[in-house]
């Protein structure tokens, strides 16, 4: 029983970053319907720009970690401005190999700028230190992301449903053209959105740096949070929420009672089955064509 | 008419002579230059392991400056394979068949080397030092193929040994990368276990992309092993260290050479490799060798990059490369592969930075005709990644 409640804790703790990369995708995707597969490179950039200020610069922390949050916002608006919004008339497919292009510019550019060696992010909280109950335990940085997860979701929840740039960010996902009718200048929102979007997997990013870091630390959680957004449906904030912390918990259980080998694969059966019975996913409202 | 016949003649003569200057060549050989390939992930998620291909050019560049060899210059082509094996396949073939290579050194990842493998030993080229312990190089053996790592296998029979007999621990588990490499250290531990009369009390594997290392360490501490071979890449062992620390599961952790780098692994774990015991291939790079010495000196010191460390696996780029030189010094001006393959065979105890290193003359049946270095010595990490030696030099079974 101890080990059945260990697994189910740390299936809700590794959930936590899918969640965070699975919102950081589901943003950017509310408003144009691309998946954005270069969200855990421009995590990745941005973590590296926090330990190159905590190194170079002799700075605290926090003033890093809030420089590197302010970086991640410009680095989103900048690649909308720089390169999205440059390409002509290009469908989804065309959207989707720039951002794999983009993606691994970011990774060859942090390869040659910071080497290929592992590195660890200097952080107050010790990677492993943790919380114990009894026989169970649950690492504080892991409590750290949850919350950060669960405060950015109802952030983000109240944000697209009540205010007016929410509102306008949801009328041009709906319609584009509608919305530059009643004046919504849908350039800049979706300037704003790969903002939004990049500050939230920058958030994923730094909370995954205090373990280790290289340049391909973040393919794993952004290809799991991709997975979380497909099963809650794409266009939810809580579905990609709570099928993060779904996928999390059934990993830990499939790897400790059924294989560990087929662990990290189990995610992606996931996504088939689900889209087999339910292709608008299992918190969607409506069905929309989806991958 | 004249004119055809001396068009024909010409010709003719130009075959002749361009097929017997083949024949007579030694691909990969001038009267100035001999040409050596080596690939190497300087990209993707094995560059770290990169420093092994650009220490081995280091050291030629400092043969070299020293008079070469036999007044050749060493040429030496290094590519960047990614660790992906296709590429390594594309980028060797593309040297071989284009430059002319005449002999491969080192070569990070057992799958990229399985992928050049039979092509190089079907045209009949050196490769020296491949850069794993991996038993697939030498068993069976190849008659051009020389190793130099230890091999995992033996590293593995030598750390459980210790565990048990010096150490005197009683439940033995392993934690294995899923794949050759891992499986290599599996084998020997079992191996050496059967010897004891004693079996592993848990073996866990770990994928590559595995990042959440939970359910493993729980198995691991179900299992009540009081040791805990570590047989995975260095972020997961560090993953697997510090999970188990968090749990308050506290056993001998013991590892492959390949996790020996101590500066690094006590820098990544924030201090947690302390304590852990390794294999190691090769004299400590912060010991008082007098080999390692010069060679930080007048190699690293005079060629390496600003960013390089003079880490564990920069100088096992030299380590290997070292049997190299010595055959290809032991050859003479007459270079052709049979002859240097008949020296190679007759390097007996050399000693370089690495194990000593021996051959035998080409016998199917015994792998140590090609497996050089049987030789470990075991070390613990201390405090700030320092290093203190357990045992000198052992010969491995």
């Amino acid at each position: 029983m101890i080990d059945f409640i260990q697994m189910i804790v740390s299936g809700i703790a590794v959930g936590s970053s899918y969640a965070l990369m699975g919102l950081a995708m589901v943003i950017i995707y509310k408003t144009s319907e691309v998946p954005n597969f270069a969200q855990g490179e421009m995590a990745l950039i941005s973590s590296f720009f926090a330990m190159m200020l905590l190194t170079t610069l002799n700075i605290s922390v926090y003033l890093a970690f809030f420089l590197a949050l302010v970086f991640a916002v410009l680095l989103g608006c900048f690649l909308e401005f720089a390169i999205l919004r440059r390409a002509k008339n290009p469908n989804i497919l065309g959207f989707i190999i720039i951002t794999i292009g983009i993606e691994m510019v970011i990774v060859g550019l942090v390869s040659w700028k910071f080497g290929a060696e592992q590195k660890t992010m200097p952080f107050p909280i010790g990677p492993y230190d943790s919380f114990i109950f009894g026989d169970i335990f649950i690492s504080k940085l892991e409590v750290l992301t949850l919350v950060a997860a669960m405060l950015l979701m109802g952030v983000l929840f109240s944000f697209f449903k009540y205010s007016k740039l929410g509102l306008a960010m949801k009328a041009t996902q709906q319609n584009s053209t509608a919305a530059k009718i009643v004046g919504i200048r849908t350039n800049r929102i979706m300037m704003v959105t790969w903002g939004i979007s990049s500050l939230v997997g920058a958030v994923a990013g730094l909370l995954l740096s205090p373990v280790i870091m290289q340049p391909y630390m973040m393919w794993d959680p952004m290809l799991k949070g991709f997975a979380a957004a497909v099963m809650g449906g794409m266009t939810s904030l809580p579905g990609a929420v709570v099928a993060a912390y779904m996928l999390g918990i059934i990993e830990n259980l499939f790897g400790g009672y059924i294989s560990l080998e087929f662990k990290s694969v189990v995610a992606f059966a996931i996504i088939v089955i689900v889209l087999c019975f339910k292709p608008s996913g299992l918190f969607a409202r409506h069905y929309v064509k989806k991958v | 008419m004249m004119k055809k016949v001396l068009t024909t003649l010409f010709i003719s003569l130009g075959f002749f002579l361009g097929i017997s200057s083949g024949l007579m060549a030694q691909e990969g050989v001038t009267d100035t230059e001999i040409h050596i390939g080596q690939w190497g992930p300087q990209s993707g998620p094995a560059a770290p392991w990169g420093s092994v291909a650009r220490g081995s050019g280091d050291y030629f560049k400092w043969i070299n400056e020293n008079g070469g060899i036999h007044g050749r210059k060493i040429v030496y082509h290094m590519f960047d394979d990614g660790y992906n094996p296709a590429k390594t396949k594309a980028g060797v073939k593309e040297l071989q068949e284009g430059t002319g290579i005449f002999a491969w050194v080192g070569g990070v990842g057992t799958s990229s080397g399985l992928a050049v493998r039979e092509y190089l030993m079907d045209k009949k080229v050196p490769w020296v030092g491949p850069s794993t312990g991996s038993l697939a190089w030498v068993s069976p053996p190849y008659k051009y193929l020389f190793g130099v790592y230890p091999l995992y296998f033996s590293e593995a029979k030598t750390l459980v040994k210790y565990a048990v007999e010096t150490m005197d621990k009683k439940r033995v588990a392993v934690i294995y990368l899923n794949d050759e490499y891992g499986k290599n250290g599996l084998r020997g531990a079992m191996e050496q276990l059967a010897v004891h009369n004693m079996e592993l009390v848990a073996e866990v594997p770990v994928e590559k992309s595995d990042t959440d290392m939970k359910p493993h360490v729980m198995k691991l501490r179900k299992s009540e092993a009081d040791m805990v071979l570590l047989w995975v890449t260095p972020d997961a062992a560090v993953r697997i260290v510090g999970t188990a620390k968090a749990m308050q599961f506290t056993p001998q952790f013991m590892s492959t050479s390949t996790l020996s780098d101590f500066a690094l692994m006590s820098h990544i774990s924030k201090g947690l490799w302390e304590g852990v015991i390794c294999a190691t291939f090769g004299e400590l790079t912060d010991g008082d060798d007098p080999g390692m010495a010069q060679y930080k000196q007048e190699v690293f010191e005079k060629y390496a990059s600003r960013e390089e460390r003079f880490s564990l696996f920069y100088t096992a780029g030299i380590m290997f490369a070292e049997p190299l030189i010595e055959g290809l010094k032991n050859t003479g001006r007459d270079l052709t592969t049979e002859r240097f393959v008949t020296e190679m065979e007759k390097i007996k105890d050399f000693k370089g930075i690495g194990s000593l290193v021996s051959y035998k003359p080409y016998d199917a049946d015994d792998i140590y005709s090609r497996q050089g270095a049987r030789h470990t010595f075991l070390v613990e990490c201390l405090a700030d990644g320092k290093t203190k030696k357990l045992t000198g030099w052992m010969r491995m079974d």
